[in-house]
């Protein structure tokens, strides 16, 4: 067993766990955007990123794995101040604040992120609803990876990809051609892992989401 | 990196199929273009689902950029930024009629950008189809359908007994089989300190310790020869021209750490490194120094030759590993690490080019000899190279030590036509930029990071007093944002804010810019976003008035 | 984390396969407004799929049972449950004193609750008075009930789905979970891609055949010498584990003689099977660390069904892989609660628990628990009920969740049992084709609009909760079947679903210490301790038969009952489609109906060049006892000679190509080889409703 100490608590966890992992088991909340339980840790967004004691800089809780002695401040300042910047790049791409019931708009709530420091170009609206469940509205995908990998880890159907590069990374079903005509098998695991609602139950998006708040630009 | 993916490609390669990419580009070069019927038969081909195809199609430059029968790629690497300030690409441009990612209605001619072609020494440079054209007047022959190939640089080393420009002679390889002792060549390579020449810097020994403990069913040497930072055309010169001294060096790596077979990734803006590595893998395996029972040892190992399709990121070695196996070259989250999980989810050693080249030297003459080469500084030689702005440019083999004055001024005669050097970059575009002020500083890994440069590569790219600093951010962000892989989040919006920022016509906050390179610094997965902000630091340190900047 | 756009959330299981996947039931304004699966779920795992996601709607189908009908001069009309109630209790009474209580039967359902089953098995014996009691897994798994009962003692998988997990091999029997069900089969695709060697063994190239090391394709009823060939690889080569054979089971020697006439080329002249995939894969399952074997309908619904179930239990036996974590026996339950409804006793023969209605002990503690003396002859089983209909001594029947004039084979035979009776009562959510022969329909509740526990495919009772209400007048099986009760004079004296499981408890041993409490949010796999400890793995220690021991079966490969010949040239099989389930009732009333909108006939393309057939024609498909026309699908994924269709579709009512043939032990339907001719329609009219033989 590795002993870590997180926010001044010790606790025993498995070698090999993630400081996230050891952080969730003590009831410790650390912001994610790209992490689901039922999946491999990605890394991508770096928004749970926490100080380590002797690491130079604050490092990824979901990638990291503890050592032995290892002591974690989750709450460490800088690796705060990253994580809320993050949130507001993430804000900043989007052309409409996300809905409240969505796990971004939860996150940013929790940082205390209400706006951006950075507006810029915003992804363009492009929505496909040929599917009688799901919706894909291409404009509030983070290119945070948790659909490709449901349907490739949980479902195994590889129904999805990430599409394109940079800022302009987004998400396709099959050849672009949507859900309906692409492998997939209606499952609905990417939708229920979408963080913002990019992908979402085509019945749900009548039930009125109210926006996080108006965006300072 | 999808383990998954991996496995459905692992298991369809054991069958002989061909990567998707392979597919894809292989129908690039048939029709100019990429269909979904394409796709599919790439899915089909090589087994990988098809939405993943779809996936790695818009990835890479070479499959988005339309091909006509007379396919232009203009370069836009830093040297070339640095001869005309990207006055070239505007005339190709104007000269064509044709915007960059465009193709003429009657599909005849097609223009694209690239980054960067490795004719550093005499830019700016042009490739139509497979011919690279550069120097002056590059822009005019290309316009009238006259381009020829360029000249390539002749090597010289400052070294006593040259080290990385000798032809490779198998005296290496030959050494450690005869010796038998892959524990004792690992030794030899730790003890040497060979440090990674393709940034990071990282000790390839470690790295083969680590692959050599790692169980598997095969294990993979995989040689980075995706040099894709401007300014740099080291491992392109070791790739095309002494192509037996990196297969040396991998068959080396193979006996040590136990591996029966070897990748070259290779570029595809370099169209001449595959068929010579190729041509030198067929020479090696007739010699009897590459394939089975090498050179009657027992020991077997063979080499891959696989070809990039444009993407700066591939670089990075999780990234390579997937563009390697046909995937999206993205970087992944270690761990794994190459080394317990790479090729095929196989313990993987991934050196660079150059790295891979100081390894028959340590083989056949031992550590001390090496560390003999530079003495008092970083163990070895090192190849760096000039861009155009120098009057000697081209291709040296230096000690480590030297100052970059000496570098610039003794070996490459400094600037052409008088002019003064305003500033270096140096290791490519992650490093920070050096102003002409602190030329005294040395070539070497601690003494440059101490001033936020790198090594790097070993590219120099020197800028005079004509360049516009605000010019040069906004082209390295630019540069930095179309090439980021999309997969960390402050990478992928970060520097395309930083790019909005600096290229837009107003002036700069500069602590909202701060704060966004501290971003990206502390919060990007990888060497890219996090090291982006390098030189644009040196730009605010040392510039700031020609930034235009504001306090907020 | 509460979510605005829902009032209510409840935790329940889902109601269509026997994975038995927890779900969270979000509702909105009294109707179900999203399911997600609960990330807990033991089976799942936080993953469902598109039957347990997405086909809810059917919930508030305008076409749900609102009210009760009675049948008038051949017309229903709408009643008040008072007139239907006392409809169906002066009936049933008026018929039990007339013919006796014999002359009545009842079907319980593999859909509903436990406690459904067990009020239903109860209703029978107690209130009418009769052991006449069965259930639809009559025609799916009572193969495997008989056969695990027969070689380990209980009647239900040895291990767990997080077994496979831990397997480095797995052999995949007439099973396609891919498509039917999906969860697992996810389970088993991301086990496969992880290096558990997984062997198919399927007529058709199913899914997971592409993620597997080998795929054997066998005439279809040839699975016996398939597992008797593998066995003689196994033995020949020394891979048995000789220390388990000898001090954990009995009957090795007469077994292992017998094994030996099954040669690999032998297994291939009859199954077809290349005599060296037989040794392929007898040597990754045996080799392996740990294995699986999982199975499906492919297996039981044959002619010799439960032996080849007993037969893959040899095999496990031979090579000691049983009772450990990665080693498990899986058989893959087609409904939610097909292994409860059997468990409760809602079978002719046995009580809960499986113990015989001869049993003098069992039958006193339920007589003393419900205070009226109880048959000790076993009932009818649902083929017997048919027959015995059409005999003329069976005169009602109370048919509850299910319609066997669509389900059941040999149709026209059903209809005609249906016809016969003087009073049919039908319980459903739907008007099918069985209730167009009831004279009173009472309408229910789905699974989400009530309360109780479901037994999933590993032996796990989880909780059943509602997270709406039953739409207009229609009501809780709980509620129809006590009032029912209580209408035909005994009272059961339940008050909620609750009481109904504490009872249970009581009356059954490995129910013994099941609550509500207990049960949580995750389940308990029986047989569950008094003191609350449940049962992962069966048999880590002994088996649960006299001594201890697992019994090897000796038993031969025999052919199927339906066999090509010149009038019937292709071999028909018969399964389900992923979009869909079963009758199709539910899920037809959902827009997977748009994902998958009609059914399709899969023929190789050598035969379907051979006989004229292009991908998308017309087809007619002909067998001894009836005809359909469906859409030919022209695929490689079936093998020549073999063509492969759904049963969902009214349009298409495969079932009745089904004949008589049956599972020779538990008379489970042979719904997986019938011979067949397939021919062109010639015109293509716009699809006409199948034609019954002697139409």
């Amino acid at each position: 067993m590795t002993s870590v100490t997180i926010n001044g608590r010790t606790v025993e966890v498995e070698p090999g766990t993630t400081i996230l992992d050891a952080a969730r088991a003590i009831g410790e909340w650390i912001p994610t955007l790209c992490f689901d339980e039922r999946q491999d840790p990605f890394g991508a967004c770096r928004v749970c990123m926490v100080g380590v004691e002797g690491a130079p800089a604050p490092l990824p809780a979901c990638t990291t794995q503890v050592r032995d002695g290892m002591v974690v401040d989750t709450r460490d300042a800088t690796a705060r101040r990253v994580a809320g910047a993050v949130v507001e790049l993430v804000l900043s791409e989007l052309p409409e604040p996300p809905a409240s019931h969505t796990e971004l708009a939860a996150v940013a709530r929790q940082l205390g992120v209400s706006g951006t420091r950075w507006p810029g170009t915003v992804h363009e609206r492009d929505h496909d609803d040929r599917h009688p469940y799901l919706a894909l509205r291409h404009e509030l995908c983070i290119s945070c990876g948790r659909c490709v990998r449901a349907c490739d880890e949980v479902q195994g159907t590889f129904a999805l990809t990430a599409t394109g590069r940079g800022f302009d990374a987004n998400v396709a079903a099959g050849l672009d051609q949507g859900f309906k005509d692409s492998a997939c098998v209606s499952c609905g695991a990417c939708a229920d892992t979408c963080p913002t609602g990019a992908i979402a139950e085509l019945s749900l998006l009548d039930l009125a989401p109210e926006p996080l708040h108006e965006v300072t630009t | 990196m999808s383990k998954n993916l991996v496995e459905l490609i692992r298991r369809h390669h054991a069958e002989g199929a061909p990567t998707a990419l392979e597919v894809l580009k292989a129908a690039m070069d048939d029709h100019g273009a990429i269909t979904d019927d394409d796709r599919r038969v790439a899915a089909e081909r090589s087994g990988l689902p098809e939405a993943a195809v779809h996936g790695v199609s818009t990835f890479y430059d070479d499959l988005l950029q339309p091909r006509g029968r007379r396919h232009v790629r203009v370069c836009t690497g830093t040297a070339c930024f640095a001869a005309t300030g990207d006055a070239h690409v505007d005339a190709v441009r104007e000269g064509l009629g044709l915007g960059l990612g465009e193709r003429s209605a009657d599909g005849e001619t097609s223009l694209a950008e690239t980054v960067c072609l490795g004719f550093c020494h005499s830019s700016p440079a042009v490739r139509v189809g497979d011919v690279i054209d550069a120097g002056p007047g590059v822009v005019e022959r290309v316009l009238a359908g006259a381009e020829r190939e360029a000249a390539e640089p002749d090597p010289v080393s400052l070294l006593a007994e040259p080290v990385l420009i000798a032809p490779g002679t198998w005296a290496g390889l030959r050494a450690a089989l005869e010796r038998n002792d892959p524990e004792a060549t690992l030794e030899d390579v730790k003890a040497a300190e060979v440090r990674g020449r393709g940034g990071a810097g990282f000790p390839a020994g470690m790295k083969w310790q680590f692959a050599r403990a790692a169980t598997g069913e095969h294990k993979f040497i995989v040689a980075n020869g995706d040099e894709g930072d401007p300014g740099s055309y080291i491992d392109k010169w070791l790739m095309e021209r002494n192509p037996e001294l990196l297969l040396e060096g991998m068959a080396i790596a193979g006996f040590v750490v136990g591996a029966d077979h070897g990748f070259v990734l290779c570029r595809s803006e370099y169209p001449r490194s595959k068929p010579a590595l190729e041509a030198a893998v067929a020479r090696a395996r007739e010699a009897g120094c590459l394939g089975q029972d090498i050179l009657g040892s027992g020991f077997s190992f063979d080499v891959t030759i696989v070809e990039g399709a444009g993407s700066y990121v591939v670089g990075e070695e999780t990234a390579l590993l997937a563009c390697l196996q046909g995937l999206r070259g993205t970087v992944s989250a270690r761990p794994p690490f190459p080394a317990e999980r790479g090729v095929h989810g196989m313990p993987t050693v991934v050196n660079n080019v150059e790295t891979l080249c100081n390894v028959p030297f340590i083989a056949a003459r031992g550590p001390q000899a090496y560390r003999d080469l530079s003495p008092g500084a970083t163990p070895g030689s090192k190849l760096v190279c000039f861009n155009e702005r120098f009057a000697k440019p081209g291709l040296y083999e230096v000690p480590f030590g030297m100052t970059m004055r000496e570098l610039c001024e003794d070996v490459a005669g400094g600037l052409v036509d008088g002019h003064e050097i305003k500033a270096l970059q140096i290791g490519g575009p992650l490093g920070g930029i050096l102003p002409g002020a602190k030329l005294d500083t040395p070539f070497d890994f601690d003494a440059l990071a101490a001033e936020g440069c790198m090594v790097g590569h070993g590219g120099i790219v020197a800028f005079d007093e004509t360049t516009d600093m605000r010019e040069l951010a906004r082209h390295l962000l630019h540069f930095g944002a179309s090439e980021s892989c999309g997969k960390c989040f402050p990478c992928r919006i970060g520097l395309r804010r930083a790019h909005e920022m600096l290229a837009a016509d107003a002036p700069v906050d500069r602590r909202r810019l701060e704060e966004l390179l501290e971003t990206l610094e502390l919060g990007s997965l990888c060497a890219h976003g996090g090291g982006m902000p390098a030189p644009i630091r040196s730009l605010l340190a040392h510039w700031p008035d020609e930034l235009g900047l504001v306090a907020a | 984390m509460s979510d605005a756009r829902f009032d209510t959330t409840v935790t329940t299981t889902c109601g269509y396969c026997g994975v038995g996947c927890r779900l969270e039931a979000h509702a909105r304004g009294g109707r179900i407004a999203a399911i997600s699966p609960a990330l807990d779920g033991p089976a799942n795992l936080g993953h469902t799929c598109v039957k347990g996601r997405f086909a809810h709607q059917f919930t508030r189908s305008r076409d749900r049972l609102t009210a009760p009908l009675i049948k008038e001069n051949g017309e229903f009309r709408v009643a008040t449950w008072e007139e239907a109630i006392d409809r169906v209790a002066r009936e049933l009474l008026r018929i039990k004193a007339e013919h006796g209580p014999n002359a009545i039967a009842g079907l319980a359902s593999s859909r509903a609750t436990n406690e459904d089953c067990f009020v239903m098995s109860r209703l029978m014996r107690a209130a009418i008075g009769t052991n006449n009691i069965d259930n639809c897994s009559r025609v799916c798994h009572s193969p495997t009930s008989y056969a695990l009962r027969k070689a380990f003692g209980l009647s239900g998988a040895t291990g767990s789905f997080a077994d496979i997990d831990r397997a480095d091999a797995a052999i995949l029997i007439g099973a396609n979970p891919t498509a039917a069900h999906p969860v697992a089969g996810a389970r088993i695709k991301q086990a496969a891609l992880r290096g558990m060697q997984l062997v198919v063994i399927d007529p058709r190239r199913i899914e997971l055949a592409d993620y597997g090391v080998l795929h054997l394709a066998p005439r279809p009823g040839t699975n016996a010498a398939v597992m008797l060939g593998l066995a003689h690889v196994v033995q020949r080569d020394g891979l048995i584990d000789r220390a388990f054979i000898e001090t954990r089971t009995e009957g090795f020697e007469a077994a292992s003689a017998l094994i030996e006439d099954y040669t690999p080329a032998d297994v291939e002249r009859i199954s077809g099977v290349p005599a060296a995939d037989i040794e392929r894969a007898a040597h990754i399952y045996a080799e392996a660390g740990e294995a699986c074997l999982i199975w499906g309908l492919g297996v039981t619904e044959h002619k010799y069904g439960s032996e080849v179930v007993q037969l893959i239990c040899n095999l496990a036996l031979m090579t000691g892989k049983v009772g450990r974590p990665g080693s498990a026996l899986l058989p893959l339950r087609g409904q939610n609660n097909v292994q409860g409804s059997s468990d409760m006793g809602a079978l002719p023969d046995t009580y809960s628990d499986y113990r015989p209605v001869s049993d003098e002990a069992t039958a006193r503690a339920f007589e003393e628990a419900w205070g009226v003396p109880l048959s000790r002859e076993k009932g009818h089983t649902i083929p017997q009920m048919f027959d015995a209909a059409v005999a003329g001594d069976l005169k009602a029947m109370y048919i509850f969740g299910e319609d066997p004039a669509q389900t059941d084979p040999n149709t026209s035979h059903v209809i005609e049992a249906l016809e016969s009776l003087e009073f049919l009562v039908c319980q459903d959510i739907f008007e099918t084709e069985t209730t167009k022969h009831a004279d009173v329909i009472l309408p229910a509740a789905a699974f989400l609009e009530k309360q109780g526990t479901f037994t999933n495919a590993e032996r796990r009772v989880q909780l059943v909760m509602p997270a709406i209400d039953p739409p207009g007048g229609a009501k809780t099986d709980f509620e129809i079947l006590t009032t029912v009760s209580k209408a035909l004079g005994h009272d059961m004296g339940y008050e909620t679903p609750e009481d109904v499981l504490a009872e249970i408890a009581k009356l059954t041993p490995s129910f013994a210490g099941i609550t509500y409490e207990r049960l949580g949010r995750t389940g308990l796999q029986w047989p569950v301790a008094e003191d609350g400890t449940d049962s992962p793995i069966l048999y880590r220690e002994r088996f649960e038969l006299p001594g201890g021991k697992a019994r090897f079966a000796t038993l031969p490969y025999r052919p199927p009952g339906s066999e090509p010949s010149e009038e019937f040239p292709l071999i028909l099989v018969t399964g389900r489609r992923l979009e869909h389930y079963n009758a199709g009732t539910m899920t037809r009333r959902t827009a997977n109906l748009e994902l998958l909108p009609s059914e399709v006939l899969e023929i190789h393309p050598d035969d379907a060049e051979r006989l004229w057939i292009s991908d998308g024609d017309l087809v007619s498909v002909r067998s001894p006892y009836g005809r359909i026309e469906v859409e030919a699908r022209v695929t490689d994924r079936i093998e020549p000679g073999n063509v492969f269709t759904a049963f969902h579709f009214p349009e298409v009512r495969t079932n009745l190509l089904i004949g008589p043939s049956a599972d020779v032990n538990t008379s489970c339907p042979e719904y997986k080889v019938m011979a067949v001719d397939v021919r062109p329609v010639a015109e293509a009219p716009a699809r006409r409703p199948a034609l019954a033989a002697g139409d």
